[in-house]
Parts: structure tokens; sequence; C-alpha cells
């Protein structure tokens, strides 16, 4: 199957019947923890899959940046996951989601020091060692910093990047968010990150709460991001595009027009 | 900084996230805070995902009485954690009648211990919450009777 090429939306049950009919469509995403590893896929992801649509399993669960060794159980089932929807990679996230035997119940974020670029690399390695396709890893929103961090963004990241063959999956969002709430130049990050490794790109809305920014998933996108992705674009267009969208489902007009702004801001063909 | 040491500030901070742990040295309360309430937001998330009526039936008092359950109690899933505080608020006599369907529903049709994972249930059961009453038969279920309202 090949990468991902154009506009995309993440495949959710709720807007299975929506997303079925988006003519253009050629790449979804799918949240790996939410398939069977053994089948069947659900079958709005199996007509997709018929149709030659593209899927890629998106997990979020794997804790890729726990100074644990990661859970050979959670790689098996991504493993299983991306064969059984023949994908040509998986993403993850560039966090970690527990500790001390506890659930966070969402992404957190790493110190950015030469030990937790140690620890993700160990991990993706130990990942990589079992998943049929590459992985693209997905630098999160987070609302603070670690007290003592050793580098900034862009170096975490490109080391990371550097000690491994992963891709990146930059979230026009997470970059907006961040900048937004602990600080930085949108701008300047996108012109010191190594766009040419970039497989993907996610947008997503949020919205303004108690002082934050905060990355819903659930709100409208709004027009900061946008323009983020046009600047991204204007430097290195990015192969695909995926629209996140995890509640608060908008009429499907809403949806549509916010597909339709993607591929304007990217330049990359209409889908609906 | 060692491994051990990144393990041991990545469980303090988890720790001062999801189960009422103090703040570790170093960090500025307020962003803290501000994740720790959008954590909650987000298993309230996963709950009502999970447990469509129990949200419903709460309405605009979901969000404030989830995270007055939740709060300082690290998670299980939204399926258990819904399902805890479904039981909890059926012992106090609040569960909302919807709900109170919903939980009669799932628990002919389900066996949750409240320590382990839910497993779906092989011999027939009956089961109340609430006035609601729901039978179960080969894996067949329906609500013999609505919850009080």
């Amino acid at each position: 199957m090949t990468g991902p090429v154009g506009v995309g939306i993440g495949w959710r049950p709720e807007i299975a019947g929506f997303v079925a009919e988006l003519p253009g469509l050629r790449f979804v995403e799918v949240v790996a923890e939410a398939l069977a590893a053994t089948g069947p896929l659900p079958d709005g992801l199996a007509d997709l899959r018929g149709r030659g649509v593209t899927v890629v399993p998106h997990g979020v669960r794997l804790s890729l940046g726990g100074a644990e060794p990661v859970d050979p159980a959670r790689v098996a089932h991504l493993a299983r996951v991306a064969a059984l929807v023949d994908a040509p990679l998986v993403s993850e996230h560039i966090a970690f989601v527990r500790a001390g035997g506890l659930e966070a119940g969402h992404l957190l974020p790493l110190p950015r020091s030469r030990e937790a670029v140690a620890a993700v690399v160990a991990n993706v390695r130990r990942a990589r060692a079992e998943l049929p396709v590459p992985i693209a890893l997905e630098p999160i929103a987070a609302l603070f910093d670690w007290p003592d961090d050793e580098l900034d963004e862009a170096d975490f990241l490109t080391e990371i990047l550097a000690a491994t063959d992963a891709s990146l999956l930059l979230d026009v969002a997470n970059v907006h968010a961040n900048a937004r709430n602990r600080g930085g130049d949108p701008l300047a990050l996108l012109d010191r990150l190594p766009l040419e490794r970039v497989a993907y790109v996610h947008v997503a809305g949020g919205a303004e709460q108690g002082g934050y920014y905060h990355d819903t998933h659930t709100d409208p996108v709004p027009a900061e991001v946008l323009d983020l992705v046009r600047e991204l674009c204007s430097r290195r267009r990015p192969p695909a595009l995926l629209l996140e969208r995890d509640g608060h489902y908008p009429p499907a007009a809403e949806l549509r027009a916010e597909l339709d702004a993607l591929a304007a801001a990217s330049g990359h063909p209409v889908i609906t | 900084m060692t491994g051990s040491d990144l393990a041991a500030r990545q469980a303090a901070l988890v720790a001062a996230l999801v189960a009422a742990g103090p703040l570790p040295p170093g960090f500025t309360a307020g962003p803290v805070d501000a994740a720790r309430r959008a954590l909650l937001r987000k298993r309230g998330g996963e709950v009502a995902r999970h447990w469509p009526l129990l949200a419903a039936g709460l309405g605009p008092d979901w969000p404030a009485v989830f995270a007055d359950w939740a709060a300082g109690r690290p998670g299980s899933g939204g399926l258990r954690d819904g399902w805890d505080l479904a039981r909890a608020l059926r012992d106090r006599g609040v569960l909302p009648p919807v709900a109170a369907e919903e939980l009669a529903l799932r628990e002919a049709t389900v066996h949750y211990d409240g320590r382990r994972h839910p497993r779906p249930r092989r011999l027939p059961a009956v089961r109340r919450a609430g006035g609601a009453v729901a039978v179960q038969l080969a894996g067949r279920v329906r609500l013999l009777r609505p919850a009080r309202r």
C-alpha cells in the first residue's frame, strides 16, 4: 500500500458514514487500540480498504517515552493491526502515558533531556524490531514544561529522529498550542525541524479555557492553525495532512468545509 | 539523571496528576494543575463514550460530577471508571433513571467484580438498579421494568 497522500481524516465509528461518502479520500488514520488485533475490521473501515484507501494505525497507549521498556504485548497489538489493514506505516507519540503503575489517561510530555532522548530511542528501536512497517513519531501538545530541559524542542526532536529511522508526524495544532501555552515562536520551530522527514501532518481544533489553549479535537480548527499549515507548506509541502476530530461532531457541511479549508491551505486536491 | 531517576520522576509526576500526589520539585503549579484538570476532562469524555446514558442522564452536571468523583482517583479505563461511578451514584440513590437502566442492562450481560476487567456472563441473569429490572438469557438482554422516574 502507498504512503499517506493528500487530505485525510481520522476514521471514527461516529463519523464512518460521513467518511465513506468522501469521493476523493485516499487515506485515513484509525486509533490502533480501538481495533481488535484478530479482526474483523469495522465494516466502514473494511469498505475503505476495499476501495484502496490507505489506513494508518495511530497508537496512543504505547508510552514510547516511558523510562521503562515498551510493553511487548502493546507492540505486538500494533504490529498485528498494521498487518490487518495492510498499513504502509504506523504512528505513535513522543510522550509517556503511565509510570509507577499508574495510568495518566493521556499523553504527557517528556523532559527535553538527553536521558529522555535515549529512553525514546531505545523504545522506538524495541518497537521497530517487532513492527512490519516503519513508524512515524508525533510530538505532543503540553500545558507545562519539566524544570530542567537541556534541549529546546527542535533539538530534542531532531536528536530523536537522527538516532532512529522514524519519520515525523508533525501536528500543526500542537505546534500552535505549545507556542501559545509554553512560549516560543512557532515559525522558528518550523524553520528548524527536519521537514524532509515529515510523513504526514495532523490538524485539529481546540479552544481557549482557563487561560490556556486546549488541543481538544472537539472544536473547530482555528484560523491560526490554518495559517501555520500555509506557513509549513510554503517551506515544504508535506505529502499528506489529516484532520483529527474526536467528538462534538459538527453537521456534515461543517466538517466538509474544514476538509476543504485544509485542501486550500495546503494546495492538495479537494476530497469532498 | 540516570534511567531510574527518569522513571522515578515520571512516576512522581503521574502521581501528582492523577493520584493527588505532591507537586514534584521544580514544576510550576499553575500549568500542572491545568494539565490535571485537562486529564479529568479527557477521562470524562472517554467514560461518556462507554456510558452515554450516564453522561446524558446527568446532563449539564456530568463534567462536575465526574471530576468530583475522579479527582485523585487513578483511572481504570473508560468502561470500568464509568461502571464504578454508576454504582457509586446508585448506592447514593442519585443515579438518573436512564443511567440506572443502562447500568441494569450492562450488569445483566457482563460480569464485573470491581477489580478485574469485565467479562461476558455465561449464565442467565437478572439485575436491578434504581427500580429498573434487566434480564439476560443466552446473551439476549431486555429491560423488564423501567427505572423509577
